[in-house]
């Protein structure tokens, strides 16, 4: 589905990418871990579009599509979604409304038509029962006061309702508690099909529980040091990253 | 001052006025229009750029444009060049409204030269819920359009008003109108500012309110060649609201200068007011709120923000909050801001598949909003929501 091959990229002429390479299929789950500032959001940006990054090197192909070309509305409505590791609050914009836009011009771009108020309720009061988010949380200024959990439920619910193919949630588990964990869980493996992708990035073995990977990859000075499957995850969790760091010092 | 000379010169052969009228223009020949050293009109020299731009020249009536005229119930009054059009107009029956001789005024410059130069004085009250539209059709080089409203006690009132304006001619309008808001009663007042970049005006809104009553101004301006606002409500006894919301939402070499000040005289009395503005291209805005608090005001709350957003490096903006407290026991707040639109909150949008374009609509959009907040009439709503559409996108 995507197949990043050498990404490099950086910010105000500082390389913070250093030659990411990663091939994600269809149906599969990557987890990616490794200590802050190592570059996993900045990964997630640059693949959701954001123009603040400049990528200095390699390449990205996402359904035979050269990915680095497109806008970041071309690559939502193309099937990318990215869950904020910091949601952004925007003041006077519901989430209920700036959806029913996004919804639509997501379909338009797809060749489908668009969704009449009704079916957009529908759909609606089935991804809401889908995360438990409630509607007086979607008719209020966007992520404006929310807690930290429910900006992160929101994220999902926004996932949940734009049906994308490759999802990367990033830290989406930070903030939640277990219940909420297992809910966000819950969606994201209702949501999950052949046909459908997910990157988590998480500083946590306790999501990878309830979302459980097929491969991890530990991003360390970005640069991918080290993949491996689930159980990778559970050394980390045991002894830190302090080994990682101590390999790749090593070489 | 040369500049200033000249005008009042060239309006002296015109004048007709009663005695009223001929004190006002002694009284403006006294202090003379705003020069380069008026505080007041720092940032915007109204008199050079008027000697410049504008030739008092009568134009007589021209044909008017019905289409400008909202479809609402109540009375739609159509002035041109500052005098009733009674042919053009629709008047309920149940309104009260005269039409006479000039009567005494502010004393600052440009309500002096309405006062000595205004043609009639319209004089409409209270008499019914209907709301009155009053339409202002300028063609004349300078129009003094002059109005007093007087709002009943118990009543509720609501004014809104437009001006329309050649796109061919330079025009110079400067109005008056004046509130007198009795005891228990509600006064609302909405000024929609969609010019071109041919219209000067200078507008005086003043209200003056009574116990127990409120008094609500909204004025959305969006294009202007210059627009000077002067809006004054006075609180002139106890338990007295105002409420001053203004949107500038502009572009091109528009420049919209509001100096809006509320004066509480006597205790228990609340303002609230909030101005925004969005300036795009080579636009300038101004604000300038004054709040006094005078010594008998005791338990005063004044409440005032303005917010601003700056879409091009060519735009020029002055804000500049004025606050005078004689008394004690007051809650007075204050803020400005300004700064570009949130790159993080377009970029949010956009990654959720919005466009660009739209996104940042969305987030303009709403930040405009909240100007809106107290105008009732639905299709007033719809015309300023369409104008600031079709500003944004
Ligand atoms: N706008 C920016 N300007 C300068 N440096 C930046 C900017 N954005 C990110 N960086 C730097 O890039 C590096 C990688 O940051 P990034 O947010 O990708 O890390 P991360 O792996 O997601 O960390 P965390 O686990 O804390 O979320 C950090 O050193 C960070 O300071
Ligand atoms: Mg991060």
């Amino acid at each position: 589905m995507i197949s990043i091959k050498n990404l490099q990229a950086s910010i105000e002429d500082k390389e913070i990418l250093k030659g990411i390479d990663l091939e994600v299929k269809a149906g599969e789950v990557h987890a990616i871990m490794g200590p802050n500032g190592s570059g996993k959001s900045t990964l997630a940006s640059v693949l959701a579009g954001r123009e603040d990054y400049e990528v200095t090197g390699g390449s990205v192909t996402f359904e035979n599509e050269d990915l680095l070309e497109l806008s970041p509305e071309e690559r939502a409505q193309k099937g990318i979604f990215l869950a904020f590791q910091y949601p952004v609050e925007i003041p006077g914009v519901s989430t209920t409304n700036f959806l029913k836009t996004a919804i639509n011009q997501v379909r338009e771009a797809r060749g489908e038509k668009a969704l009449d108020a009704v079916n957009f309720l529908k759909l609606m009061k089935e991804k809401m029962k889908l995360v438990d988010i409630d509607q007086s949380l979607l008719s209020r200024s966007l992520n404006e006061g929310f807690s930290g959990g429910e900006k992160k439920r929101n994220e999902i619910f926004q996932m949940a309702m734009l049906e994308p193919k490759l999802s990367i949630l990033d830290e989406t588990d930070s903030g939640l508690d277990i219940d909420a964990l297992k809910i966000v869980a819950d969606g994201v493996n209702t949501l999950k099909t052949n046909n459908t992708a997910t990157i988590v990035v998480t500083h946590y073995q306790r999501l990878l529980d309830y979302i459980v990977p097929d491969y991890v990859h530990v991003l360390y000075k970005g640069r991918i040091v080290k993949s491996g499957d689930k159980s990778l995850a559970l050394e980390f969790e045991e002894k830190g990253y302090d080994w990682i760091k101590e390999e790749v010092a090593a070489v | 001052m040369m500049m200033e000379s000249t005008i009042l010169e060239h309006l002296d052969s015109a004048f007709q006025g009663n005695a009223i009228q001929k004190e006002a223009l002694n009284m403006l020949k006294e202090i003379g229009l705003p020069h380069k050293k008026s505080e007041a009109y720092k940032f915007t020299p109204i008199t050079s750029i008027l000697e410049k731009n504008v030739s008092f020249e009568e134009k007589g009536k021209n044909a008017i444009d019905k289409n400008k005229l909202y479809k609402e119930e109540g009375s739609h009054l159509v002035l041109i060049n500052g005098i009733l059009s009674k042919e053009d107009s629709k008047i309920s029956d149940k309104l009260i409204l005269k039409i006479g001789e000039i009567t005494e005024g502010k004393h600052d410059p440009f309500s002096l030269l309405n006062t000595a130069y205004a043609n009639e004085e319209i004089v409409i009250e209270s008499g019914y819920e209907e709301p009155v539209f009053i339409y202002h059709f300028n063609f004349n080089g300078l129009s003094n359009p002059r109005i007093k409203v007087n709002v009943k006690d118990g009543h509720t009132f609501r004014i809104v008003e437009k001006l329309i304006t050649p796109e061919d001619t330079n025009t110079f309008t400067n109005s008056y109108i004046e509130f007198t808001v009795g005891k228990n009663a509600f006064g609302y007042h909405t000024k929609v500012q969609n010019y071109n970049l041919a219209t000067f005006s200078h507008e005086t809104v003043v209200a003056n309110v009574s116990r127990d009553s409120h008094f609500y101004n909204n004025t959305f301006s969006f294009e202007g060649a210059l627009v000077r606002n002067n809006l004054t409500i006075n609180l002139d006894d106890e338990n007295c609201e105002g409420h001053m919301y203004g949107l500038f939402l502009l572009d091109k070499k528009s420049h919209v200068d509001n100096n809006t000040s509320v004066d509480h005289k006597m205790p228990n009395s609340y303002s609230n007011e909030l101005y925004k503005g969005i300036l795009d291209e080579k636009s300038t805005g101004v604000f300038n709120g004054k709040i006094y608090v005078r010594q008998d005001a005791q338990k005063t709350n004044a409440f005032q923000s303005n917010n601003n957003i700056l879409l091009s490096e060519d735009a020029t903006l002055h804000t500049k909050p004025q606050l005078e407290i004689w008394a004690d026991d007051v809650k007075c707040s204050h803020g400005c801001t300004s700064g570009q639109l949130d790159e993080d909150a377009i970029f949010y949008l956009r990654a959720r598949g919005i466009n660009e374009k739209n996104a940042k609509a969305m987030i303009l959009n709403a930040f405009a909003l909240e100007t809106m907040e107290h105008v009732k009439i639905e299709s007033v709503r719809e015309e300023i929501q369409e104008l600031i559409n079709k500003k944004l996108i």
